[in-house]
C-alpha cells in the first residue's frame, strides 16, 4: 500500500535497490504478478539498467574495453554500477571514478596500466564535452604589481588535464585503435600528458618534466612562485618567462586571482 | 537544397540519432522536425553544434528522459537550470517529458521506472510538472509510459490519471501510441479503450516505435529497435481519427538501421495522416 510520500519514497527506494542488482525480495510484494514472477517483472527493468549504463561506460572507455574484451568488460561494468551508479542525468560524465574502481579492482590485477587507460579515456571524455573558453591575453598581466607577480594563480582552460603514467599510455590507447594492434613495447617508459579541446577536435601531447610540473602546479591552483619551484625540481634548467609565454600563446589561461596567503615551497 | 518547411500541424519528424546526423546535414530530407534526447545535449559536445547547425533548417523538439518528475523527493534543480539552458539555445518546438521515475536518493538509474497511480503520487507529480515548467519557462507534454510491472495498490487507471495531470497543470499529453500497445499486451488492457478515455485537447505529439518480443515471458519490451508493427499503424490511425493531426514521431534507438527506413517509416505515418484529412473532410 501506498498511502503517503515516505510510503512511496520506500517504494521507490526498494526497486531502486532490485534495478542496481541487490535484493528484490523487499519489492517483490508491492508488485502484481499478473501471470509472471513479480521478480522477473522487476529484472526486465534491471536487465536494461545495466545494459544500458554498461553501454554507456563503454562509449566513454572504449580502449579499456577492447583491451579486456567485451565480457570481461560488461562484468567489470557490472560490479562497478552496483557501486556507484551515476548521479548526474547526463550519461556523458558518467564513470569519473571507473579509472579508480578498476586500479583497485582484484580481476585487472594483470594489466597494470588499464587503469591508467582509463584515466585517459576519462580526460580525452572532459575534453569532448567542455568547450574551449576565452583565453587571458598576456597583456592583462601588465597591470599587477610587480610585488604581487609571484602570487598570481591562473585558472586553466576547464577542457584540460595533466596525467602522468609509468606506461606508454598514448601510444598503448593509439596502437588499440587499430583493427590489427601492432606490439607496443612497454619498457619504452611513462608519458606525461596535456589533454585538451582544440575546436571541435580533442588533442593531447607529451610534455617535457619541467613543463608537466609548472602546469600540472597551475591546474591545481598553485601561485606563480609556487609553480616555479615545483617546476625547477623537475628541471633545474625550467625558464619561467619561456614557460609563461607559451602558456599565453597556447591560449591556456583563462583568468587569474592574487593569492598572497598561499604558502610557497623552498 | 530543401527550404526550411513551416511546422505544419500533423508534421512528422524521427528521432535524431548520431550515425545519421551527416546524412541528414548533407541531403536535408523533407522532415516535419527531428526530435532528440535533451540529456544527450546537456554537455559542450561536438554533437550540439551539429545539432545548432540542423536547427537552422529543422524545427526541434527536446524529449527529456531524466527530470524523474515521478521520484519522492525534490526535483533536481541542477538539472533543470541546464534543461532551460538547453530550451533557451534550441528554442525547441516542444518540451516533453514522461509519466515516470528514474533517480532516486543520489542515483541515476537510467530508465523510465513506473509509478503506482494514487492520489499521492498524482498529487506529487502535479507539483514537479508546475515545478518543472515554471522552470524552464514551456508547457510540457507528458508521455505516457511503457510498463512490465504494476504495483499491488494503483487505484486510478493511468489513462484517468493523464487526464487529471493534464486538467490540473495544464500540460499536455504525448501519446505514445506503442507504449499503449506494449503495456495493453503486457496487462492485457484494450488499448483502443485506453485511447478513448485519453482528452482530445490535452494530445499534443505522438509517437511511434517498433518493440521487441521477450516470448520466453511473453512480455512486450519497448526497445525502439525496429519497424512499427500492424497493430500500432491501426492504432496510430484510430488516435489520428480521434485527436486529429498532431505532430508524429518515428523513435528508434536501438538496432540502428540506414537513415533511409526511417524515412520511410516517417513516409507511411505521413500517407496516414493524408488519408486521415481527406476522410475527415468528406
Amino acid at each position: 500500500m501506498c498511502t503517503d510520500m515516505s510510503l512511496l519514497l520506500e517504494l521507490q527506494m526498494r526497486l531502486r535497490r532490485a534495478v542496481l542488482g541487490g535484493d528484490t525480495a523487499e519489492i517483490v510484494t508491492a508488485i502484481q504478478g499478473e501471470g509472471l514472477d513479480p521478480a522477473a517483472r522487476a529484472g526486465i527493468y534491471r536487465h536494461h539498467a545495466f545494459a544500458t549504463l554498461g553501454d554507456a561506460l563503454q562509449t566513454t572507455f572504449p580502449v579499456v574495453c577492447r583491451l579486456v574484451d567485451k565480457r570481461f568488460f560488461a562484468y567489470a561494468a557490472h560490479e562497478y554500477l552496483r557501486e556507484h551508479p551515476p548521479h548526474s542525468r547526463c550519461l556523458v560524465e558518467y564513470g569519473a571514478d571507473f579509472a579508480d574502481f578498476l586500479a583497485r579492482f582484484p580481476p585487472c590485477r594483470k594489466l597494470p596500466y588499464l587503469a591508467d587507460v582509463a584515466r585517459f579515456e576519462w580526460a580525452l571524455n572532459i575534453a569532448n564535452t567542455v568547450r574551449k573558453v576565452t583565453s587571458l591575453q598576456a597583456e592583462t598581466l601588465a597591470a599587477i604589481p610587480p610585488g604581487e607577480a609571484a602570487y598570481v594563480a591562473f585558472r586553466l582552460q576547464p577542457s584540460l588535464s595533466y596525467f602522468a603514467s609509468p606506461w606508454p599510455i598514448d601510444t598503448i590507447w593509439q596502437a588499440n585503435l587499430e583493427d590489427e594492434v601492432p606490439p607496443i613495447d612497454l619498457t619504452t617508459g611513462g608519458a606525461s600528458l596535456e589533454i585538451r579541446r582544440a575546436g571541435e577536435a580533442v588533442v593531447w601531447r607529451r610534455l617535457d618534466p619541467g613543463t608537466f610540473a609548472f602546469r600540472t602546479a597551475l591546474a591545481d591552483g598553485l601561485v606563480l612562485a609556487a609553480a616555479m619551484s615545483a617546476a625547477t625540481l623537475r628541471d633545474p634548467a625550467f625558464d619561467l618567462t619561456v614557460a609563461l609565454r607559451h602558456v599565453f600563446s597556447e591560449g591556456l589561461a583563462v583568468g587569474f586571482v592574487v593569492s598572497p596567503k598561499q604558502e610557497i615551497p623552498r | 537544397m530543401t527550404t526550411r518547411r513551416p511546422i505544419a500541424c500533423g508534421c512528422v519528424g524521427i528521432g535524431l540519432r548520431l550515425p545519421h546526423v551527416s546524412e541528414i546535414a548533407a541531403t536535408r530530407p523533407r522532415l516535419g522536425f527531428l526530435e532528440v534526447h535533451a540529456e544527450n545535449y546537456m554537455a559542450e559536445t561536438p554533437a550540439l553544434d551539429r545539432l545548432l547547425e540542423l536547427r537552422r533548417d529543422y524545427p526541434v523538439s527536446l524529449h527529456g528522459v531524466a527530470l524523474s518528475l515521478g521520484s519522492a523527493e525534490e526535483l533536481d534543480r541542477g538539472h533543470l537550470v541546464r534543461f532551460r539552458a538547453l530550451i533557451e539555445r534550441i528554442e525547441p518546438m516542444l518540451v516533453s517529458e514522461h509519466l515516470a521515475w528514474s533517480a532516486i536518493g543520489g542515483a541515476y538509474l537510467n530508465d523510465l521506472l513506473p509509478l503506482p497511480y494514487t492520489e499521492e503520487s498524482l498529487d506529487l507529480f502535479c507539483r514537479h510538472v508546475d515545478e518543472a515548467q515554471g522552470a524552464l519557462g514551456r508547457r510540457l507534454l507528458i508521455e505516457n509510459p511503457s510498463a512490465y510491472l504494476r504495483y499491488r495498490y494503483s487505484p486510478i487507471p493511468e489513462p484517468e490519471f493523464m487526464t487529471e495531470l493534464a486538467r490540473r497543470t495544464g500540460c499536455g499529453i504525448l501519446c505514445d501510441v506503442n507504449n499503449i500497445h506494449v503495456s495493453g499486451s503486457n496487462f492485457r488492457f484494450d488499448p483502443m479503450a485506453y485511447l478513448q478515455a485519453l482528452p482530445i485537447e490535452a494530445i499534443g505529439e505522438i509517437h511511434l516505435a517498433g518493440h521487441h518480443v521477450a516470448e520466453d515471458v511473453d512480455i512486450l519490451i519497448d526497445d525502439h529497435g525496429s519497424r512499427v508493427v500492424e497493430p500500432v499503424w491501426a492504432l496510430y490511425a484510430a488516435a489520428l481519427r480521434r485527436f486529429g493531426p498532431v505532430p508524429t514521431l518515428i523513435e528508434w534507438d536501438t538496432n540502428l538501421p540506414a537513415l533511409e527506413v526511417l524515412l520511410d517509416e516517417a513516409h507511411h505515418a505521413e500517407e496516414l495522416a493524408h488519408v486521415h484529412r481527406y476522410v475527415a473532410a468528406a
